[in-house]
């Protein structure tokens, strides 16, 4: 254990905005309501950029701050206005059905999801022990949460946040373990997830107007 | 056996006690105000102590030893936990107790004796009251063990006083995630250990809503004062814990010098949490009692968080 | 021919095409861009497996487009496939008889579609080999609810949010790869280049690659059709159009697969072949089960056919395990295969639909004494997918089982055949209950559709240039032997 962690500016502020980003992910497997979670989301993402500027100014590269002031814009603005424009409008429609694991089983099933991305990432933060990287597991950690939303819940929304969160996760582990993959991989990927979620926006759009309702529950045609 | 230290220790009691009433009428008196009251004022709590001390006990037909045994087996480790906890000195002449586990062991045998106290008056709102009970203790208690013990990893030992006076050395320790974490996951457990709003009601009388007034429904006189007594001891011995470990400052060491600054410095923080914590009551609604599994899960999760980023961070 | 143009002919085209769709709309006249941009697609292949054969492999925008034999045989594929799609589609969409506004989104989507596998299979950076894999599942995410019906919409949906949480995990792999290349001391831009990686593929750290290609084989292994995340795979593929359906099972999985097999080689070279081998086995015995059980009961041939595809990529993940280049050349033969047959197949399907309104097994009987043609059609290519001589899924069938027995892996190629074979005769009882027996009475003609259109020899055209295919690559691969040497050699291990 080190002794001087706490004399650092730049440690302190990358474990804090490591700190707020995971907070987010379990907020937003906690909460029922899904503009709850579409707002910690947006929350989430300013967490996410605030990591990297710190990153970026750590390594005085003003590459790196442009490449925070476009996640802001993207994953804490477009994205959540989408989401939340997907939404609908009855008070029904803004609460999550019950769930597949209640949220007390979740939120404990999400610490163990977090020692297990401690287990896991141990090989990538003995390759290169920094401050950065040692937040690696909390990177893992709200992939796995992410990927945990995903499968238990049953809104079409909760998905779309859990890809969302998902998504989030593997873009900090991107830039927490290696100041970010070229640019030109970094705007391709960022197109391709806003044209996912406008895809799953107009298909949310059809399943509603189809069967009335964004439950998932209703969506038993297809088994063999 | 360090004189200065076993002073400190008995007027840290001897506080503990005298304030507790106090701080519980300052809270009562706060939400009053703010609802628009007059409220009952600030000695209420004394005076309501000194009207039960002077009438006789009554024990119901059929109670067995653990409903007579209860209230001075509640007060006693109350008293224990106000003797060892560091609120107004840090070392204790009872410092091999004065351990984490040791003091999350006694609470939770107060809150066990009372729970089968309950059940053993046998009527429907006893057990109800202590099934409900257990099930918060079930979930807060380890919530408590892992957060302070975020707190003490850095530290090396479990050692409450050596945890505070950690904490006195190096302040911007309060700020980092583990501490933040754990000070959140300590709040919501403080709230469901003491029985306030958002997890209890203690002003009310529903069935719905009861957990620890189901308990001590049967209670009457010179009992009812001890256990009324001994929960606000918990409030003050919590309120205070949350204070040291995360604003230490003011407490003190071995010395009887710095006596009146460390009663200054704890009766203001206290105060100053109780009055914040009556405020925030006024803006709550008790919450239904299928989800409060869900407010202790995630703040132990939130716990265990705080565990992980100490480990991880450090 | 300079390699810029080259490389970006196969996916400028189709782009073309694409652009003429949504200025144009579908008409009679513009139903045949999507076919000359498959056609121009071809002809670049050839002249690019000319280039590549003298002059090893090609690079373009610095090493962003890359191709090698590997790239050249898969363009290949996915021109003859799309060129098959694209011919049949206007009758398809004929019989039909969907708005027009939506016959353009088709035409538009369908050639996006084409040009994203083009690039996915020309990709010479993993970076750009995932977004071209990701937009495929953009792109074909409102193919595939079409119709506009209940189950289309339901499929979509699982379709969509399955792959791209599966390609984001593959996307955490190929991040944790960079990272490890970062750290061997490999530059920005070639951290992420295929065949940098490949060259110094031994000084990566094994403890971070295998987790890294263990999420990426997971990750495009799921868009393959590889268990565990293959739940869309049977939805998607039979709510889609056939010709959309021809598609996907007949080259899109195996461009994903040929995803992987990249994979495989720099996992070889940094962690040996047993790491890959097992995991790969592993998810292949696992599909073999999962197909082959839920093959016994169907009752939906669409489903049918895809669960069959799901077989079949099992079969090829086999040979992939086995590793060698007799394993490799099968395998790559095998997709060439599968490939063809089964765009025959869904392409026969969409005609036994529009004439049944029904895709349950059930409501088909004795197609063959009514529809001769196409019952015909469908049969040869259903017997082609079974693996009869002389289509050359025999070949390479025989082929993986040999490679297999010779890697010492006897008790799972027996095991991965044993599971073909309870496939082999679900299949067989299936298509034989369709086909054989006597006509029935006058067939009911579900409403949107306008009736049985007469199955001319025109519309058939592009089933039979199929099934020639199958059987002409099942008796000799001709020219193409030396590519598919080529391409084997690059993957495994001589």
């Amino acid at each position: 254990m080190s002794d001087n962690v706490y004399g650092s500016g730049y440690v302190q502020a990358i474990d804090l905005a490591a700190g707020v980003f995971l907070l987010c992910a379990v907020g937003a497997l906690w909460r029922r309501q899904l503009t709850a979670m579409i707002r910690l989301f947006a929350v989430q993402g300013l967490a996410l950029a605030a990591l990297v500027a710190v990153l970026g100014a750590h390594q005085r590269s003003p590459e790196l701050i442009a490449v925070a002031v476009g996640l802001a814009a993207l994953r804490a603005g477009v994205l959540p206005y989408l989401a939340w424009r997907s939404l609908g409008d009855s008070p029904a429609e803004q609460r999550e059905t019950r769930p597949v694991v209640n949220i007390a089983t979740s939120l404990l099933a999400a610490a163990g999801l977090g020692l297990l991305a401690y287990a896991v990432t141990r090989p990538l933060v003995e390759l290169a022990p920094s401050a950065a990287t040692r937040v690696l597991p909390v990177a893992v950690t709200v992939v796995l949460i992410g990927f945990f939303v995903l499968v238990t819940r049953r809104r079409a929304l909760s998905q779309l946040v859990g890809l969302l969160l998902l998504d989030n996760g593997i873009t900090a582990t991107a830039f927490v373990a290696t100041a970010g993959v070229p640019l030109v991989v970094e705007l391709g990927v960022s197109f391709d997830l806003l044209l996912v979620v406008l895809v799953l926006q107009v298909l949310a759009a059809r399943l509603r107007s189809t069967f009335g309702t964004t439950d998932l529950d209703e969506l038993r045609e297809l088994h063999d | 056996m360090n004189l200065g230290a076993t002073v400190l220790t008995v007027v840290q009691v001897a506080g503990v006690v005298g304030v507790s009433p106090l701080l519980v009428g300052v809270l009562r008196q706060v939400r009053a105000r703010l609802e628009g009251r007059a409220g009952p004022g600030v000695w209420q709590p004394w005076r309501d102590l000194r009207k039960l001390t002077r009438r006789p006990p009554a024990t119901p037909d059929g109670t067995g030893p653990a409903f007579r045994l209860a209230p001075l087996v509640l007060l006693g480790t109350s008293l224990v936990v106000a003797a060892v906890v560091p609120l107004i000195t840090t070392s204790s002449p009872l410092d091999p107790a004065a351990d984490l586990f040791a003091v999350v062991a006694l609470l939770a045998l107060g809150t066990v004796t009372l729970a089968l106290a309950a059940l053993d008056t046998g009527t429907a709102f006893g057990g109800m009251g202590a099934s409900r009970a257990m099930t918060v203790l079930a979930l807060a208690e380890p919530t408590i063990l892992v957060a302070v013990f975020a707190l003490s990893a850095r530290v090396g030992s479990t050692n409450l006083g050596a945890i505070v006076t950690a904490g006195l050395h190096d302040p911007l320790r309060v700020a980092s995630p583990a501490s933040l974490l754990a000070a959140v996951a300590l709040v919501v457990v403080t709230i469901a250990e003491t029985g306030r709003l958002p997890v209890d009601n203690p002003a009310t009388h529903l069935e719905l809503t009861m957990i620890h007034e189901a308990m001590v429904l049967e209670y009457a006189g010179r009992d009812l004062a001890l256990v009324e007594l001994a929960a606000s001891i918990r409030l003050t011995v919590l309120l205070g814990l949350l204070a040291s470990l995360f604003a230490p400052w003011g407490i003190a060491g071995a010395s009887l010098a710095s006596l009146p600054l460390a009663l200054l410095a704890f009766t203001a923080k206290v105060g100053l949490l109780g009055a914040g914590l009556g405020t925030v009551e006024v803006f709550l609604a008790k919450l239904r009692l299928f989800r409060i599994p869900e407010l202790l899960a995630g703040s132990f999760l939130l716990a265990l968080l705080a565990v992980a980023a100490s480990v991880v961070l450090a | 021919m300079p390699a810029i143009v080259l490389l970006l002919a196969p996916i400028v085209a189709p782009l073309l095409a694409a652009g003429g769709y949504a200025a144009a709309g579908w008409r009679r006249s513009t139903a045949a861009a999507g076919v000359a941009a498959a056609v121009l697609l071809l002809v670049d292949a050839v002249a690019l497996t000319g280039s590549v054969a003298r002059h090893g492999p090609v690079r373009a925008l610095a090493g962003l487009l890359r191709a090698d034999a590997l790239s050249v045989w898969m363009l290949l594929i996915v021109g003859t496939v799309a060129l098959l799609a694209c011919w049949a589609s206007p009758a398809y969409l004929a019989a039909g008889a969907p708005h027009r506004r939506r016959r353009r989104w088709y035409g538009i989507l369908l050639q996006l579609f084409v040009a994203a596998m083009a690039t996915a299979v020309l990709a010479g950076n993993l970076g750009v080999l995932w977004i071209a894999v990701e937009a495929t599942t953009i792109v074909t995410a409102f193919l595939v609810g079409h119709d506009r019906t209940r189950t289309a919409l339901e499929a979509a949906w699982k379709y969509v949010v399955i792959c791209s949480a599966a390609i984001a995990l593959a996307f955490l792999g190929i991040v944790l790869l960079y990272y490890a290349a970062r750290h061997a001391g490999m530059s920005g831009e070639a951290a992420l280049d295929w065949s940098a990686l490949t060259g110094h593929a031994h000084e990566l750290d094994p403890g971070v690659t295998r987790i890294a290609v263990g999420l990426a084989v997971l990750g495009f292994g799921a868009k393959a059709g590889l268990v565990p995340l293959h739940a869309w795979l049977p939805d998607a593929h039979s709510q889609a159009p056939a010709p959309i359906s021809a598609l996907m099972s007949g080259v899109l999985l195996s461009v994903a697969f040929s995803a992987v097999l990249r994979f495989k080689v720099i996992a070889d070279a940094a962690l040996g072949p047993a790491y890959l081998r097992t995991l790969l086995l592993v998810l292949a015995l696992a599909t073999l089960a999962v197909a082959a059980v839920l093959l016994l009961g169907q009752r939906d041939y669409k489903r049918m056919l895809a669960y069959s595809s799901m077989e079949h990529m099992g079969l090829m993940a086999v040979g992939a395990a086995a590793g060698g280049q007799l394993a490799i050349a099968a395998v790559l033969l095998h997709i060439a295969g599968h490939g063809l047959a089964k765009t025959v197949a869904f392409l026969g399907s969409g005609h036994i639909l529009h004439r049944h309104a029904s895709s349950e097994i059930g409501a088909v009987r004795g197609l063959l004494s009514r529809a001769p043609l196409l019952a015909g059609l469908f049969g040869l290519a259903l017997l082609a997918l079974l693996g009869l001589p002389p289509a050359s899924v025999f070949a390479s069938e025989l082929g993986i089982a040999r490679a297999g027995f010779a890697a010492g892996l006897g008790w799972a190629v027996s095991t991965a055949f044993g599971l073909t074979l309870l496939a082999f005769v679900a299949l067989s009882v299936h298509t034989g209950r369709m086909l054989l027996g006597p006509a029935p009475g006058p067939v009911a003609i579900g409403a949107g559709f306008s009736g049985p259109a007469a199955f001319t020899v025109s519309t058939a055209a592009p089933l039979i240039a199929g099934l020639l295919a199958v059987a002409a690559l099942g008796i000799t691969t001709g020219p193409l032997t030396g590519l598919l040497s080529a391409a084997a050699s690059i993957i495994g291990a001589p």
